[in-house]
């Protein structure tokens, strides 16, 4: 029973692992090779993977995606040590609009306008993102900045993640304190009563027993 | 529609999480009059005396402005989004 509890415990920690390493933004160093436009038909597989479609459009699920292609400087540990080798990579860029992940992009018209200006010259680029590259689901992780730097070895700081992750901290401990409030507060001092209420009914029905049988 | 839709859900959200934050500030401040009361009184029996300490002490409490900057709840989270929409879409 432990090792299933342990088991469970595992799998949930994994799976709230991989959502916030698809919705967090990270960076990468790369040089823009070029953009292009594709048309894409959304399959039930990957279509939870790219921007919602307007609400009041009738078509959602085919739509020419913007596509930023790149060489990438590769990584160690989530991009926190710098390799000397690279590999390409392909973002697409898309609005997210109002809606999930609460980016609030509406420029990818201006973003993909920056990304094919960068085509022109030889700079190198911080591509802030969010989401996954997969090959085999077709998905793409989504641009939202393009930031030109002096080299790739540059040091990013991930402040908004550092900020994310104190606050989800500070979060965690509130709650927990909140719970423990209510239970000694509120859920408590009702069982206790109703512990009470019980044991002194029980009582009650001991002694009415030894009044009708106890006298044998 | 989205816009609407960010609005109406996000007030709900906030809202559950400012009455949630409202009834433990109190809870809190409650359990901390009773405790005071009792540090000052260790032998007291009078109910009525401490219901009243504490019935004070929570009147003030809801008069000072420690209640009124619950509001914050809704306030932080719309400058965040606010920040949010300008860093992300100034070029």
């Amino acid at each position: 029973m432990a090792r299933v509890k342990f088991v469970f415990r595992l799998l949930v920690l994994a799976g709230v692992a991989m959502f916030l390493h698809y919705v967090l933004p990270q960076h990468d160093v790369v040089k823009v090779t070029s953009t292009e436009v594709i048309r894409t038909d959304l399959g039930s597989f990957n279509r939870i993977f790219f921007a919602s479609g307007d609400s009041g459009s009738a078509t959602p699920d085919t739509r020419d995606l913007r596509l930023i292609n790149t060489q990438k400087q590769n990584t160690y540990i989530l991009g926190f040590i710098q390799r000397d080798t690279s590999r390409v990579m392909v973002y697409r860029n898309e609005d997210t609009g109002w809606i999930w992940p609460p980016y609030f992009k509406f420029n990818s018209a201006d973003l993909q306008a920056e990304a094919a200006n960068l085509t022109r010259g030889d700079a190198w680029v911080v591509v802030t993102h969010y989401g996954w590259r997969n090959r085999w689901l077709s998905i793409y992780p989504n641009a939202v900045g393009l930031r030109v730097v002096d080299s790739p070895d540059v040091t990013i700081i991930p402040w908004f993640n550092i900020a994310f992750f104190v606050f989800l901290l500070i979060a965690v401990v509130f709650l927990r304190a909140m719970w423990r409030q209510l239970w000694e507060r509120a859920v408590d001092p009702v069982i206790d009563a109703a512990t009470h209420h019980i044991d002194a009914a029980q009582a009650d029905l001991a002694e009415r027993r030894g009044r009708w049988f106890g006298r044998k | 529609m989205a816009f609407i839709k960010l609005v109406i859900f996000g007030f709900i959200a906030l809202t559950v999480i400012y009455w949630s934050i409202a009834i433990y500030a109190r809870s809190v401040r409650k359990e901390r009059l009773e405790k005071s009361f009792d540090a000052a009184n260790p032998s007291s029996t009078d109910r009525a005396a401490r219901d009243a300490f504490v019935t004070a002490g929570m009147t003030a409490y809801n008069a000072s402005v420690r209640p009124k900057l619950l509001g914050l709840v809704y306030v932080v989270p719309t400058i965040v989004i606010g920040s949010i929409i300008y860093l992300i879409n100034m070029n």
